[in-house]
């Protein structure tokens, strides 16, 4: 039996790992003091602390010491057992993950309703039917702060609060888990991994506006949340926590799932009324919002997976509790998708206020390649691009947008200087081109036409005056834009027009793609003294473009090269040059 | 009574109902805002996003067509930077259409065309892309180019909760969205049932009656033939929108100007629809008073309504009157009886129907029957917007052609006949006749103002010999349901019948509102040309159809009586189901 | 199953007497299972059963960590909870006779981050 544990692990990226060198010497010493059967030692994956040398953390006090060397080991091995902290090797993070949202997720069985019940699930329920009624219960929110979580942010209360006042003989509430943005999957794994929290939220909701019938809209492309919701449902039905008399009081909800077919635009949630009412998904003009006019002509609340999912911890913990958290204008936590060229990708949940770069940095470990961040992308296809020199800026729904992008649902996507800021803006409005659905003409022709812009200079066939006429377009398409798709389906491109024009002018002017992504504007060529004349290149490539022989050397032809970057990737030497 | 906000628009104060949109409002203050998906007859879509306006303190647009005025809005309508973004979208627009203004069926009526001379657009600052798509000319009546479909919705809207037809959908989406019947389909494949509406409220060249216009002239050139023509009731009260007249009943200077165009004799369906109330009134009477076919019976003048009841009501055929349409008896009459009268070789004439309607296209050839005469009975049918089209072509100064008359007998019409461009006008001129037919007494007040107006569904009672009677007039496809539902629910609890009468118009007002009309229809436009036909009946000596004396003189010198033999075999027709989605 | 009243909702969120048991639980959202989630999951149920050992093999959602699926935590009494990553049959094996058994960490398997 170990009293103490020591977790090891070489954080440094430019330096070979030296993990297993300090482990043993570690070792020796614990050995020679004979000391290695009370302490135990463990080489680790993963620390959680990034680019700060050795890293060693103690359990079970959990204390974190950076940078250490081995002229330190005496030193740590004596606090152990004195039982105190070296000051000087001590590292206390800055930020750390602040789990509301995620509360139960990887903790619970998701498929047990026990299991939820006994982390303290539909408590809030309880108290909401118990003590709080309707007005109290709004007003909780209220104090809260909260706000949508599915990008607008819009604040919930009042949302809920417009539904409450309108008379109608029937109500409904909409769990909006149409999660669309590429790269962000938040829901999805709230969904599989803690569906009572989402469907405790959504009664709770329903009977802040008298609702009577609830839908889960979910996308068919998430088998498993569906599934897993379905159980959920079962068991909440059995359990008496749906249908009617709920925990014996007279408030009645049924609720059932809609799918949706994955059209994006069925996210908004005009268009995804007209999708649950069988119709095509297009958005319609609002006013009337749907917590006046929605489903079937009725009131409607429409709340996203993560903002249902806050609302039981809320009402547990209190609103002012939840208040405290985060910043001024934005209540509490925020659940992002990290991804793209990170080391550690994945779902991350901070305290509202954390900047990009503690997410990004410290949580997410930087780069998977080593290489400098040059930019991050938030809000999916509707936000923009952050570069790096911005990253300090902590986050919330009006500084995001003050930088030209937005909450959105959560995605976040980092890019390194391999990424090019032409290549990205147009992925991203490819997308909201290929999801227009098709309706208004400033995002249907508008993205179109963008696009196409977009593409030429990527391909080298930009004009200078391209630019002007995209801003232009984009003015256009945010003003006269029917809904949230077409408004902000321009931001990628405004973004990176704003934040890195140069690179648009270097590829329009001189034909030139620095990151090396846009293949037209990319040649291939083989750097003769770095070359080793190993033929592995030769070997690869698909169309057979590089000849030569090991006497004289080899070479690319440019007519036959594919640009498919195979020889970059075999080259052990780094003798392929993009230019 | 709504209430009542006030709000400001360019400065100036407005005060409208609440619910108004801001586009209402504006009118209302003499600003016209540009829109080319919102037209005055249908709800707003909000599709082609040219209504922006800006409201002071937001830095969001929002669109005139469908935002309701709120109290203290203080609403930009005009201004460089909106001008800007309109124009920004409209060329957009112009990118994704083919712009071959001058070999469109709607060049110089196109909405399109006009806001962009209005913004003075000039260069294509974007590249064109058009989708090779081809053009559907199936059904015969109505052609669609989905290339020049602007995607406002206008038709979708038409077809699918005016008309509850449903043949038109959006296909696709994004950039390549476009208008076609689901299941990418021919429309003649398709529910369509040719009323053209679509074609009335598209704002562009993308839904066109299929012109026939040149095949009229080249009949007309022809020495071997003898072209004759017949007028429709409510082509005489719109045909002058196209010249500068709007709701004038200009019957006369129609007559004129056929003349002038070379039709050897003009007539008038007015006349036919006498003649389809002595057969459809002796039907009501055979069927009230002896039996011989259940009630209630259901008028049958409008070949859209014949089509959907045989596409989704065809349980109801039996209830249908076998009666043709006036303008299938008038073609019928000018091939035998005129002929024959006048020593004219029936297979030399040729007949050119003028219709409102763009159904009638596809009814000419819509069974055997329609060949009654050994011929096919109408050669062509042009609506009201080809026939304003040749008028210009010819070169005639409609404004000063004096006044002519009709070619006797087959143009002399009683009243009745001419409100059958109304709706509710047939029922109203059958039952003058019923009166008669049943009571053998004349009516002293043959005015029947319940089942006037432009209300979707009347239903009203009329006493005939001391019978009760249940009458029901619906227009606009939308409003069918109702009524024959009702009539199916009784049949199948052998319930009392609801109704012993009804009309059926497919088209919003009757035929005033019909497809083929010219554009920018609204109900008041509809109302206008409604009065005008029935200031035309109330002008008139004889009001009723049998008592017209040239309809008595035809049925004495040429068909007998009503439902006779002769009338059976040129004048009746039948009906079959036709599924829907049947290939 | 009965329809809960309220206090029988207040029971439910008792901790059970007893001592607490030893469990194996593998994360099983979409990001596990696309990484081999189920194979784990079923290997160390059989494992169990074959080899006799007490301990729970349960399932749980995704903790976040997404680029270290599939994720098992292992808590086991005498040792400190911990989470696992990138786990194959191979490192579940360890895990077994390592964790469970010998009473002893896996090395190079741990990542502490974010749990």
């Amino acid at each position: 039996m170990y009293n103490k544990v020591i977790l090891i692990k070489d954080t440094d990226l430019k330096r070979q790992d030296k993990t297993r060198d300090f482990y043993t010497h570690l070792l020796d010493y614990l050995r020679e003091n004979n000391l290695h059967s009370e302490i135990l030692l463990v080489r680790v994956a993963d620390i959680g602390v990034y680019d700060k040398g050795l890293v060693l953390k103690m359990l079970p006090d959990r204390n974190t010491y950076i940078n250490v060397q081995d002229t330190d080991i005496k030193r740590i091995v004596d606090s152990i057992l004195q039982g105190k902290i070296i000051e000087e090797l001590v590292f206390r993070p800055k930020v750390k993950q602040h789990r509301i949202v995620l509360r139960n997720c990887g903790n619970i069985d998701p498929e047990n309703i026990d299991e939820y019940i006994f982390s303290g699930g539909y408590a809030g329920l309880k108290k909401v039917l118990g003590e709080l009624g309707q007005q109290k219960l709004i007003e909780e929110i209220k104090i809260s702060g909260i706000r949508g979580r599915g990008g607008a942010g819009y604040p919930t209360w009042m949302k809920w609060n417009f539904a409450r006042e309108v008379e109608s003989d029937q109500k409904f509430v909409i769990c909006n888990a149409d999660e669309g943005d590429p790269g962000a999957y938040m829901d999805r794994s709230v969904l599989e991994s803690d569906p009572h929290s989402v469907i405790e939220g959504l009664i709770i909701a329903a009977f802040a506006i008298g609702a009577s019938k609830g839908y889960f809209y979910i996308r068919a492309e998430y088998p498993l949340a569906v599934e897993r919701i379905n159980k959920a449902i079962k068991q909440a039905y059995a359990y008496g926590l749906l249908g009617n008399n709920i925990l014996g009081s007279s408030f009645n909800l049924d609720l059932e799932i809609r799918l949706g077919a994955g059209a994006f635009v069925c996210g908004e949630e005009t268009a995804l009324i007209s999708s649950i009412e069988g119709k095509r998904g297009y958005p319609h003009p609002r006013p009337p919002y749907p917590s006046v006019k929605g489903l079937w002509g009725k009131p409607t609340v429409i709340n996203n997976v993560e903002t249902l999912a806050n609302i039981p911890a809320i009402i547990s913990k209190g609103g002012k509790w939840f208040a405290q958290i985060g910043t001024q204008t934005s209540k509490g936590t925020k659940v992002f998708a990290v991804t793209g060229k990170v080391k550690n990708s994945g779902l991350v949940e901070i305290a509202m206020g954390a900047t990009l770069r503690e997410i990004v940095m410290d949580i997410c470990g930087g780069t998977l390649s080593g290489k400098p961040v040059k930019a991050v992308q938030t809000g999916g296809p509707s936000g923009g691009v952050i570069p790096e020199s911005l990253l300090d800026t902590p986050v919330d729904y009006e500084n995001l947008q003050k930088l030209g992008s937005i909450m959105g649902s959560g995605g976040m996507i980092v890019m390194d200087e391999d990424d090019c800021m032409v290549d990205i803006p147009k992925f991203y409005l490819g997308f909201c081109v290929e999801e227009s659905c098709g309706k208004c003409s400033p995002c249907r022709i508008g993205g179109f036409q963008m696009l196409g812009y977009l593409k030429r200079i990527s391909e080298g066939q930009g004009k200078p005056e391209d630019l002007a006429q995209m801003r232009r377009l984009s003015v256009a398409m945010q003003k006269a834009s029917l809904c949230g798709l077409g408004q902000t389906a321009s931001n990628p491109v405004v973004s990176t027009l704003k934040y890195f024009e140069p690179e648009y002018n270097e590829h329009i002017l001189n034909k030139r793609c620095p990151a090396g992504k846009c293949s037209h504007l990319v040649t291939y060529s083989i750097v003769g003294d770095k070359c080793k004349r190993c033929g592995l290149c030769v070997i690869n490539c698909p169309p057979k473009a590089i000849s030569g022989d090991k006497e004289k050397g080899f070479s690319i032809a440019p007519e036959k090269c594919v640009k498919c970057g195979r020889c970059v990737d075999v080259c052990k030497f780094k003798a392929i040059s993009k230019d | 009574m709504a209430k009542i906000v006030q709000a400001k628009i360019n400065g100036i104060l407005v005060r409208v109902p609440s619910g108004t949109t801001i586009l209402e409002a504006a009118k209302g203050v003499q600003i016209k805002i540009p829109t080319l998906c919102k037209h005055p007859d249908l709800p707003a879509s909000a599709a082609c996003g040219i209504c922006i306006v800006k409201i002071k303190g937001s830095s969001k647009m929002l669109r005139a067509c469908c935002t309701p005025v709120e109290e203290g809005m203080d609403v930009i309508t005009h201004d460089p930077e909106i001008i800007e973004i309109r124009r920004t979208v409209i060329e957009l627009i112009l990118s994704n259409h083919p712009n071959d203004c001058l070999k469109c069926g709607r060049n110089n009526e196109c909405e399109l065309q006009k806001l962009t001379a209005e913004f003075g657009i000039k260069d294509e600052s974007f590249p064109q892309f058009i989708r090779d798509l081809p053009i559907d000319t199936s059904t015969r009546a109505v052609d669609l180019d989905p290339k020049k479909c602007i995607l406002c919705g206008r038709c979708v809207y038409a077809c699918q909760e005016m008309q509850d037809v449903w043949a038109l959908s959006f296909l696709e989406r994004g950039i390549k969205t476009r208008i076609s019947p689901a299941g990418d389909i021919q429309l003649a494949d398709s529910p369509c049932v040719r009323c053209g509406q679509c074609s009335a409220h598209c704002p562009t060249g993308a839904f066109v009656e299929q012109d026939h216009t040149s095949q009229t002239w080249k009949a007309l050139q022809d020495p071997e033939k003898y072209c004759v023509v017949q007028i429709a009731p409510a082509v005489r009260v719109s045909i002058g929108e196209a010249f500068g007249y709007k709701g004038k009943n200009l019957t006369k200077k129609l007559y004129a100007v056929l003349r002038r165009l070379g039709f050897n004799a003009v007539f008038d369906t007015s006349f036919a629809a006498d003649v389809t109330i002595m057969e459809e009134a002796s039907e009501f009477e055979e069927r009230l008073l002896r039996g011989k076919n259940p009630l209630p019976l259901i008028t049958t003048c409008c070949p859209s309504w014949v089509d959907f009841m045989e596409k989704f009501y065809p349980d109801m055929i039996e209830h249908f009157s076998s009666c043709k349409s006036p303008h299938e008896i008038l073609g019928v009459l000018s091939k035998t009886y005129y002929a024959e009268k006048n020593k004219i070789d029936p297979a030399k004439i040729y007949m050119v129907s003028i219709m409102p309607c763009t159904s009638k296209k596809y009814e000419i050839t819509r069974n055997d029957e329609m060949f009654a005469s050994g011929f096919q009975d109408i050669d062509t049918v042009l609506c009201t917007r080809e026939l304003a089209r040749m008028i210009r072509q010819s070169g005639i100064d409609f404004d000063s052609i004096p006044d002519e008359e009709c070619d006797s007998i087959l143009g002399e019409y009683a009243g009745a006949g001419v409100i059958f461009g109304a709706t509710g006008g047939v029922m109203e001129a059958a039952l003058r006749t019923a009166h008669y037919f049943v009571t053998g007494k004349e009516l002293k007040n043959v005015v029947f103002e319940n089942v006037r107006g432009i209300k979707g569904i009347k239903e009203t009672e009329v006493v005939i010999d001391g019978k009760k009677l249940k009458i029901a007039i619906a227009h606009g496809l939308s409003n069918v349901e109702y009524i024959i539902k009702k009539v199916q629910e009784a049949k199948k609890n052998n319930q009392e019948l609801p109704y012993h009468f009804i009309e059926v118009m497919a088209c919003p007002g009757g035929c005033v509102g019909g497809g083929g009309q010219p554009y920018m229809v609204t109900d008041e436009l509809r109302i206008k040309r409604a009065l005008a036909l029935y200031q035309d009946d109330d002008d008139k000596q004889v009001r009723c159809s049998h008592q017209n004396p040239y309809i008595k003189r035809l049925y004495k010198e040429f068909l007998g009586k009503p439902l006779g033999e002769k009338s059976e075999k040129l004048l009746h027709t039948r009906y079959k189901a036709r599924p829907i989605y049947a290939k | 199953m009965n329809k809960l009243s309220p206090a029988d909702l207040e029971k439910m969120q008792k901790a059970p007497n007893g001592a607490p048991k030893d469990w194996i639980k593998v994360g099983m959202g979409s990001c596990g299972i696309a990484a081999g989630a189920e194979e784990v999951y079923n290997f160390f149920a059989e494992e169990v059963k074959k080899r006799n050992l007490q301990i729970d093999i349960k399932k749980c959602g995704c903790a976040g960590s997404c680029y270290a699926e599939p994720l098992v935590e292992v808590s086991v009494s005498g040792l400190p909870s911990v989470v696992y990553g990138t786990v194959n049959k191979e490192i579940a094996t360890k895990i077994l006779e390592k964790h469970v058994i010998s009473k002893m960490l896996v090395n190079d398997c741990i990542f502490e981050v974010l749990i």
